[in-house]
Parts: C-alpha cells; structure tokens; sequence
C-alpha cells in the first residue's frame, strides 16, 4: 500500500510549444477522445508493451481523470508528462523506460 | 417550503461542485487501487465517509437530525450491490460520478443516465414479483442502525468506530512501509518490525500527509481563483462534501442518489401519461402514497448536475463530449444494471458506502461488499490482458 505522502504529485505540465514538438517525434499515438475510464489505462498498458526502451507514447483524450490515472496506471515503466489545453483536451507523454 | 428547496439548491451545487474539482469517483476509488494499488481516491471516500459519520454521530446525537434510512437487511444487499458494483465498474462511473460527468458534458452519461432510467422502470413492473419472491426470501431482519441500537451517545459510537477505522488504516500502511524499510536494508535490521510498531508508523505517516495536505491547502489560498481552476484533492473534496451532507442531515435527510433517481423515472414518465402511481413501487414505495411529485431530494440531485456543471466550466474542463461508439455498450448495460442493482439491493455506492456506512446502517454494510466485490469481479475482467495489482 502507498505512503499517503505519494497522494499529491501530480505529472509535470508541459507548454505548449513543447507539447506540439514532442507530438511531432512520438512513436505511437493513441486517440482517446471520447473513451472513459479504465479503458485508456488499459491501452497505455498495452502500448507501452509495444513500444521500446525511451519511445514515447503520447495519448490524446478529452477525458479529464485520464491525465492522472493513466500515469498512475503504468507507474514505473514509464516518465509521465501531461499537457492541458484549456478546453478539456489533454494529453498525456509517457516515456517508457 | 422555500427555505427547504433553497438548502437542496445549496447542497446539490456544493455536491456537485466537489465532486467534479476531486474527480470523487468511488470506481475509480476501487478500481484503481484493486488495479494498480492506486489508494488517492480511495483515501478521499474513507475521509468523507469517516467524518461524516462522526458529524452525523454528533448531529444526531443533539436531536438535529430527520431521520435514517434503514432498508431490511439480508443477502438482497450482497446481490443487488453487485450487480450494481459490476454494473459501474462497466459504466466507468458511479451514482454519483455519472452525475457529475452528465454535468461536464459526457453524452456518453446522460445515456447511462437514460438506461438506469430503464432499469428502475424495468424493475418497477417487475417490483410485484419481486416483492412476494425475491425480498421476501431474501431478507432476513429488520432494517436498524449501530446509532439506534446502543445507548452510547451517537458522537461517541461514531468518534469510536472512526478512531478504530484510522488505526486499522495506520497499521495497515505502518506494516508495509516499515517491511519495506526493513527489506531494503535486511542487514541492520536488529529493531525488527513488531505489529505493535505498525500502527505508530503508520500514524506517524498520516501525520505527515496531513500536514502536508494542510500546508498544500494554505499555499493554494494565497492564488484562490488560479487554485480554484486547479484540479482539487480528494480530500478536500471530501471535506466540501461531508460539510454539505452535514447540512443535508440536519434539514432533510441522508444523502441518496439512486432512490431520487428513480422517482424522476417515474415523475418523467407520469408527465408523458404514464399513470407512475398505479405501480406499487412508485406510488407506495418512493412516493409513500403521496402522490407522483417532485420531492426534495429530487431538486437536490438535479442540483449536482447543475454544481458539476458550473465548476467544470470554471475548470475548462466541460466540453460536449461524444462517445466513441465501442462505449455504447458500457453506457447501456452498465446503466441497466445500475438502474436494476441499486433497486435489488436497495441502494448505490451514495446510499450504502458514503452514507450508509456513514449512518452506520447494517443493511449498508453488507451492501458495500457486495458492491466492492461487483468492482473487483469487473475489473480483473477489463484488465484481462494486463493484469491487476491486487
């Protein structure tokens, strides 16, 4: 069971700018609009299983939980990053390790 | 009359509201920790249900309060609750996070909503049968709280019942932290771990995270309206909510979401010509023969809509959100079991694990574990491919 010190940190935040740019060199992106959860979770799983070592997977998702529950989900295979729009689209970059 | 629709109007806001800046989701809360032993909102669902039962404790306790509720107890609980726990896992949404979710603007939940719509009709013509085969075999005593039962004042059995939860808790983390403190460094382990040791840890580490949490809190005061956009701890979620039930508590009654639901089903259908009061279970049941209205709880949950509504577009989080059509299905079957499950048992995750663990209710704790092993079964089923943690 976790330490309740673990509760808070969320994913770093990523700008805009960067957002776009790690868009462009992705290896695999995974279209979640309009899916809940745990299926985004479980797909994140799955990708990373498909991925290598220091690929990255981005996710894009207009599902607000997914931004914290999906780096959760896949907890150390992979460094998480997410990216708010503003206008409940969100994207989540996760580096497999 | 006024002063009662005005407290709903508040309560269903600050509910909802609440609800939406946590992501207060009691599957998530299950779910991810059988998943992946993520225990956030799960932390965020015993906070709200423990201190809202030490406040009701206390608030019944002086006399301000109106009543319980108490449905028979038996293996109906067990049953309905997982069919409804399995029926929520599916939906990816509870009760209450359906709710919230309609007000962030997921079309894929107000179709979820329309289904438990179907099954609470469903289960309303079915209600006869039902009645003479299912509850009569079923149920085994009556319905009664720990609250009623003893003759310790309320605000202490509640204080009691609380405290006993928190050291459970603490040993539980306290076990886990200090075996793998002591795993690491297997050489210098001469103060071997006792379980007496466990629980002192353990609330050394609540401690902690909660002045952690506190010292959170106070930085996101000083920038409210940046905060305010922020998305929220469970936490303080679950402090907004328990003040709300509170104030429900002490006007109307426990917080319920499924039961108001289902009278709207048949408010709805008597508005299109459906005589809802010839059916035993809307008329004499929900509406206790007085007649196919619009209650107060029924204001309350619309409200919750209304509140989520509000903070997810002071969020940027609402957004009219169309469901790929491979969601279909989980709108659809989860909400007919939602819908039929939370009348089987009776009660949903609002009803029988907020607040009627809250409440203290016996029917309600057999209910809860029915639903949590309904999210359990569910759950190994979705991550079949992946596994789960627990």
């Amino acid at each position: 069971m976790p330490s309740i010190d673990d509760v808070t940190n969320a994913p770093d935040e990523l700008s805009d700018d960067r957002a776009d740019e790690l868009l462009e060199e992705a290896d695999l992106v995974q279209d979640m609009m309009g899916e809940v959860c745990p299926y985004p979770q479980v797909e994140a799983k799955k990708g990373l299983q498909e991925i290598d070592s220091g690929d990255l997977l981005v996710q894009e998702t207009d599902h607000v939980p997914c931004t914290e529950n999906v780096p959760r989900a896949v907890g150390d295979d992979a460094d998480a990053q997410v990216w708010r729009s503003g206008d409940a689209v969100y994207r989540i970059y996760l580096r497999k390790r | 009359m006024v002063a009662t629709l005005l407290v709903a109007a508040v309560v269903g806001i600050a509910i909802g509201a609440f609800l939406q800046k946590g992501r207060f989701c009691f599957v998530n809360a299950f779910r991810d920790f059988f998943a992946y032993k993520d225990s956030r909102v799960t932390k965020g669902v015993l906070a709200a249900t423990l201190l809202t039962m030490v406040f009701w404790g206390i608030a019944y306790q002086f006399g301000y309060y109106q009543g319980f509720w108490t449905p028979d107890w038996g293996l109906t609980g067990l049953l309905g609750g997982f069919v409804f726990g399995v029926g929520m896992t599916y939906a990816g949404g509870c009760a209450s996070g359906t709710l919230y979710r309609a007000g962030e603007g997921y079309l894929q939940f107000w179709l979820t909503l329309l289904f438990m719509g179907v099954g609470y009709a469903g289960f309303t013509v079915a209600f006869p049968t039902l009645e003479s085969t299912y509850f009569e075999a079923l149920t085994f005593g009556t319905g009664a709280t720990l609250f009623e039962l003893t003759s310790v004042p309320g605000g202490l059995v509640a204080l009691a019942v609380a405290i006993g939860g928190l050291l459970v808790y603490a040993t539980l983390t306290g076990r886990s932290s200090t075996a793998a403190a002591f795993g690491e460094r297997a050489d210098v382990a001469q103060l071997n771990p006792t379980a007496l040791l466990a629980p002192v840890v353990g609330l050394r580490q609540f401690g902690r995270g909660t002045a952690a949490y506190v010292r959170g809190l106070v930085r996101a005061w000083r920038n409210p309206i940046a905060s305010s956009k922020r998305p929220w701890d469970p936490r303080t979620a679950a402090l907004g909510i328990t003040a709300a039930a509170v104030l429900w508590f002490s006007q109307v009654s426990i917080v319920g979401v499924t039961g108001p639901e289902a009278r709207w089903t048949g408010y709805l259908l008597s508005q299109v010509g459906v005589d809802a009061a010839s059916f035993d279970y809307w008329g004499s049941v929900l509406f206790r023969g007085q007649g196919v209205g619009i209650t107060v709880d029924m204001v309350m949950i619309a409200f919750v809509i209304v509140g989520a509504f509000v903070a997810a577009l002071w969020s940027g989080d609402f957004s009219v959100r169309v469901p790929k059509r491979r969601r279909l299905p989980n709108a659809v079957v989860g909400g007919l079991m939602m819908g039929a499950g939370s009348r089987l048992a009776p009660g949903c995750n609002i009803g029988n694990i907020y607040s009627g663990i809250a409440e203290l209710s016996i029917h309600s704790f057999i209910a809860a574990v029915g639903i949590v092993a309904g999210v359990y079964v569910m759950t190994h089923w979705i991550y079949r491919d992946v596994g789960c943690a627990i």
